[in-house]
């Protein structure tokens, strides 16, 4: 095999090599996602939308979860009361 | 990549840094938040509600767990956010390791999704919402945060597509603060009055900026910690084609 098409060969693999290396899983991204929207929606926003599934109309009279997480929907500066 | 401890790592150092926020804001924060639910407890007992110390002292106890709790869970969210960012960046950041790679992103994180949207819609202490207001006041918030935050996401791969070019060290932070002084000016501002003192308002502001600014070095510093001795991005399963 000639110099040049070594070279060109290399060049092919180390680029493939460096793709996969780097490449950051898709299903990571998704599961990584899908935690921070409902973890954020959780502590920073929920007026009760949460527990109005199970408990209904009630749910956003107590609004267990914004009293739960009052403190810190305050202390980390999401809009609270 | 090694998925499965790419994700542990990164809920783990979310986890571990969002506790540690919780438990330094019971130190630093909630005096202030006690202070300011004194004022709207003596309000309400103005105003001839009903009011039993012992049930309420309870209850307090019960929210500062919940903030524990709260928290983690935050912490959990913040990082997995973080995680991505991270994951895709950090072959083009500079660093000679992974934890000052990982304080660089936590840094422009911190910057883009907490400073600067702060800085228009500070956090508040109990007594300040109004809670008639409070679903403009998250659309406000929200639409800021995503303002600052999709605006720097389309700037980084503008950056990335710049190549070697040296203006966009320059260009690019420059339309970024042009978008969000533009944001700034345009958009309403909290809606609320304020009418508890200000003195509080203020100290629990900082109070508060400090201990998130602390969250996010601590995130930074966990997750480059994990990713230096679990590399995570070095395992990956290359198919010859």
């Amino acid at each position: 095999m000639s110099f040049p098409a070594l070279i060109f060969m290399s060049t092919g693999i180390k680029k493939q090599l460096t793709k996969a290396v780097t490449s950051v899983p898709k299903v990571a991204v998704g599961v990584l996602l899908g935690i921070m929207l409902f973890g954020i929606f959780m502590v920073g926003y929920d007026q009760g939308h949460l527990f109005s599934m199970a408990q209904g109309e009630p749910a956003y009279e107590d609004m267990w979860m914004h009293e739960f997480y009052h403190d810190m929907r305050h202390a980390a500066g999401f809009p609270c009361h | 990549m090694k998925t499965l401890t790419f994700i542990a790592i990164t809920l783990l150092a979310g986890a571990i840094a969002g506790a540690i926020l919780a438990t330094i804001n019971q130190g630093i924060v909630e005096p202030y938040i006690d202070a300011a639910i004194d004022i709207e407890n003596q309000n309400a007992i103005a105003a001839g509600e009903l009011f039993d110390p012992t049930e309420y002292a309870n209850y307090r106890i019960w929210q500062k767990g919940g903030e524990i709790a709260a928290g983690t869970i935050l912490g959990m969210s913040l990082g997995s956010l973080f995680g991505i960012v991270f994951a895709y960046a950090r072959p083009s950041i500079p660093g000679s390791n992974n934890k000052k790679k990982a304080l660089i992103v936590a840094g422009i994180m911190w910057l883009v999704l907490f400073l600067i949207p702060a800085l228009k819609y500070p956090a508040n202490p109990p007594a300040v919402g109004d809670p008639e207001t409070i679903y403009y006041r998250q659309t406000l918030y929200i639409a800021f945060l995503a303002v600052s935050g999709f605006s720097a996401l389309g700037l980084a791969f503008v950056y990335r597509k710049m190549g070697s070019m040296q203006s966009k060290k320059i260009l690019v932070p420059g339309v970024y603060a042009a978008i969000m002084i533009a944001a700034f000016v345009g958009m309403p501002p909290n809606p609320d009055e304020i009418t508890a003192p200000m003195d509080l308002v203020n100290t629990f502001r900082v109070a508060s900026a400090f201990t998130m600014s602390l969250f996010w070095a601590m995130l930074g510093l966990i997750l480059g910690a994990f990713w230096d001795r679990l590399k995570p991005h070095e395992t990956a399963r290359i198919r010859v084609a």
